[in-house]
């Protein structure tokens, strides 16, 4: 009984020293307030609502907001004043295909997001070359036989004009080749779960999407000038299909939105929550 | 209600206290009677006010549209090519109709030949399974009716006639009309079943046969609920967006046949919204697209409900 009691004694006064110790870290980090507002982007919402959460713990004092429409909403949005903080597939501060720079917005490199090339899987082709995609996307190629395939017509699944994925794929894929719209066999889908059911359910159809939805065997994934789409080789440099997440912010960004793109970019959660998300470190790559 | 309450008050009193407690009563009412009349008042102006800025805001936003693109051009150009600049709506609006028209052309005869077997003709236990089932269908969000026709209907589809893709109006019409048919079936369904029984006995002594009655009798009675069924059932198949965008094809051309991929107003906009800056062109022109939404269902409405009146009158 006695040692029962002594024991408890014991847990408690741990108990309580660890808690005080934790309210002491969490005082000392508390200097730091603020509110910052992010949208844009859906394809990194996942990984900006997990750093918001991490984020937020260690700075009570922050308020993050969160939420996402689409890339081109991000720097609009900071533009217009809205956010502090635009999450774009793409660097906004250049142009791109459709979209002029935001002049004075600053990109901030927070992800790597890697691209791959879906088709059905009834679909024989495993290897895909820049010029045969930018042929088979203009409409110049419209047979599977014509690049190494059966007899049969290809079905052309793509974006709506200004998704990112459709840019960063338009620019790193197809070599910044046109994507046409045609009579027959094209078809554009709103959203990359839309894609990855119309590539599942239609014979002969071409479209591209996320690594990480590449899942199933519905659908696979080609490769890209005869590079498999794995992490790996997107990390040794060999395979291209793929873009930086970006944030955008007015300027250098400044105070809580500083050290929340800090904490984004710190090797903790670039190697942690990050990879875990299935995005890849920045650091990985070289270049 | 004021003048028969009053009468019931007076005639009630025989003793004092019960004329003092009946005109407690009575004044007790007159007061719910007011209060529920300014409360019915206000509620309808709540509802006018909020129409009213829906057009306002839509509408301010669609105009400015007009000072960059001539209405010449927004309204009779097919080509829609917003990334060029080229604001050519004409397309959406024909496959619009063309969807709505296809839409009604498959789902009304069925659901009002439904309406018409729940009413009149099923036997008991079939319309107690047949009425709960279609109310259930009315509860099931449109984007599973999509997802649906893109995973079961398309593959059908392109089995059937050896497209490579399948996608188009006729696909979205019937993915709509499977939408809209328990709304037409149910409520023309009560509008046969209103129908006062005596016209019917009436016609079978004349020696009609069944038939006869339901065409010439029942139906033509049931009219004016018929057609506002397929006003509803209508308005749903104009304003319908999840379940096309998935079945449609979603490319901005005219559909010039039932399998040509191509895209409606609803559709254009959830696809494009977005995508699209604020306040440039774009965002604009798919404003007035939504104004333009508005403005058919008011339109078509306002039709239909002329002609009802019309052959009401004959």
């Amino acid at each position: 009984m006695k040692l029962f009691k002594k024991f408890t004694v014991t847990a408690l006064t741990a108990v309580i020293a660890v808690t005080a110790s934790f309210a002491g870290v969490a005082a000392a980090a508390d200097t730091l307030k603020g509110k910052i507002t992010i949208n844009g982007s859906t394809a990194l919402l996942p990984l900006t609502l997990q750093a918001a959460k991490e984020f937020q713990k260690l700075h009570p004092k922050v308020k993050i907001a969160a939420s996402g429409k689409g890339s081109v909403t991000g720097p609009q949005a900071v533009k217009k004043g809205i956010a502090d903080i635009g999450a774009c597939d793409w660097d906004a501060s250049m142009d791109v295909p459709g979209f002029k720079a935001f002049d004075g917005q600053v990109a901030n490199k927070v992800a790597v997001i890697p691209f791959a090339t879906i088709v059905n899987k009834n679909v024989g082709v495993d290897n895909l070359t820049t010029a045969q995609l930018a042929g088979i996307y203009s409409g110049k190629i419209t047979n599977w036989k014509e690049v190494g395939g059966s007899d049969a017509n290809i079905v052309v699944i793509t974006r709506a004009f200004g998704s990112g994925t459709r840019v960063n794929y338009q620019a790193k894929a197809l070599g910044g080749g046109d994507i046409v719209k045609k009579e027959k066999n094209y078809k554009e889908t709103g959203s990359s779960g839309d894609m990855k059911t119309a590539v599942a359910t239609t014979p002969n159809a071409i479209g591209y999407i996320d690594l990480v939805y590449v899942t199933g065997s519905d659908i696979k994934a080609v490769k890209h000038n005869g590079v498999a789409a794995t992490t790996d080789n997107v990390i040794n440099g060999s395979y291209k299909v793929w873009a930086y997440g970006y944030y955008m912010t007015k300027g250098q960004p400044t105070g809580a939105t500083k050290e929340f793109i800090e904490y984004v970019q710190s090797k903790k959660f670039q190697n942690g929550s990050l990879k875990k998300l299935k995005f890849i470190p920045i650091a990985a790559m070289k270049g | 209600m004021g003048a028969p309450l009053q009468s019931l008050a007076s005639k009630a009193p025989k003793k004092a206290e019960h004329s003092i407690l009946n005109d407690k009563r009575h004044k007790r009412h007159l007061l719910g009677n007011t209060l529920s009349r300014y409360y019915f008042f206000f509620s309808i102006l709540a509802l006018c006010f909020v129409l009213g800025l829906v057009i306002v805001f839509i509408g301010k936003t669609a105009l400015l549209l007009f000072g960059e693109v001539s209405p010449a051009e927004f309204f009779l150009s097919f080509n829609w090519t917003p990334e060029e600049d080229i604001f050519g709506a004409a397309a959406f609006i024909v496959n619009t109709l063309s969807l709505t028209a296809l839409t009604l052309l498959i789902a009304v005869p069925v659901s009002v030949g439904m309406a018409v077997l729940c009413a009149e003709i099923a036997p008991k236990w079939m319309k107690s399974f047949i009425r709960p089932v279609l109310d259930l269908l009315v509860g099931i969000p449109s984007i599973v009716y999509g997802y649906l026709g893109l995973t079961v209907l398309l593959p059908f589809l392109r089995r059937v006639s050896g497209e490579g893709l399948g996608d188009g109006i006729l696909a979205a019409a019937l993915v709509l009309a499977l939408m809209v048919l328990p709304t037409i079936c149910r409520i023309s369904d009560d509008a046969i079943v209103a129908v006062p029984r005596k016209y019917r006995d009436a016609a079978y002594a004349l020696g009609s046969t069944r038939l006869q009655v339901i065409m010439r009798v029942v139906l033509p009675a049931a009219k004016r609920g018929i057609i506002s069924a397929i006003i509803l059932g209508m308005t749903r198949a104009v304003g319908e967006t999840m379940a096309v965008v998935m079945v449609i094809g979603n490319t901005p051309q005219l559909a010039k046949s039932l399998f040509t991929p191509s895209s409606v107003l609803t559709s254009n906009i959830v696809m494009q919204i977005s995508n699209v800056e604020f306040d440039s062109t774009w965002n604009h022109a798919l404003h007035m697209m939504a104004f333009l939404l508005l403005l058919i269902s008011f339109v078509l409405i306002l039709i239909i409900r002329v002609l009802g009146r019309k052959r009401e009158d004959a």
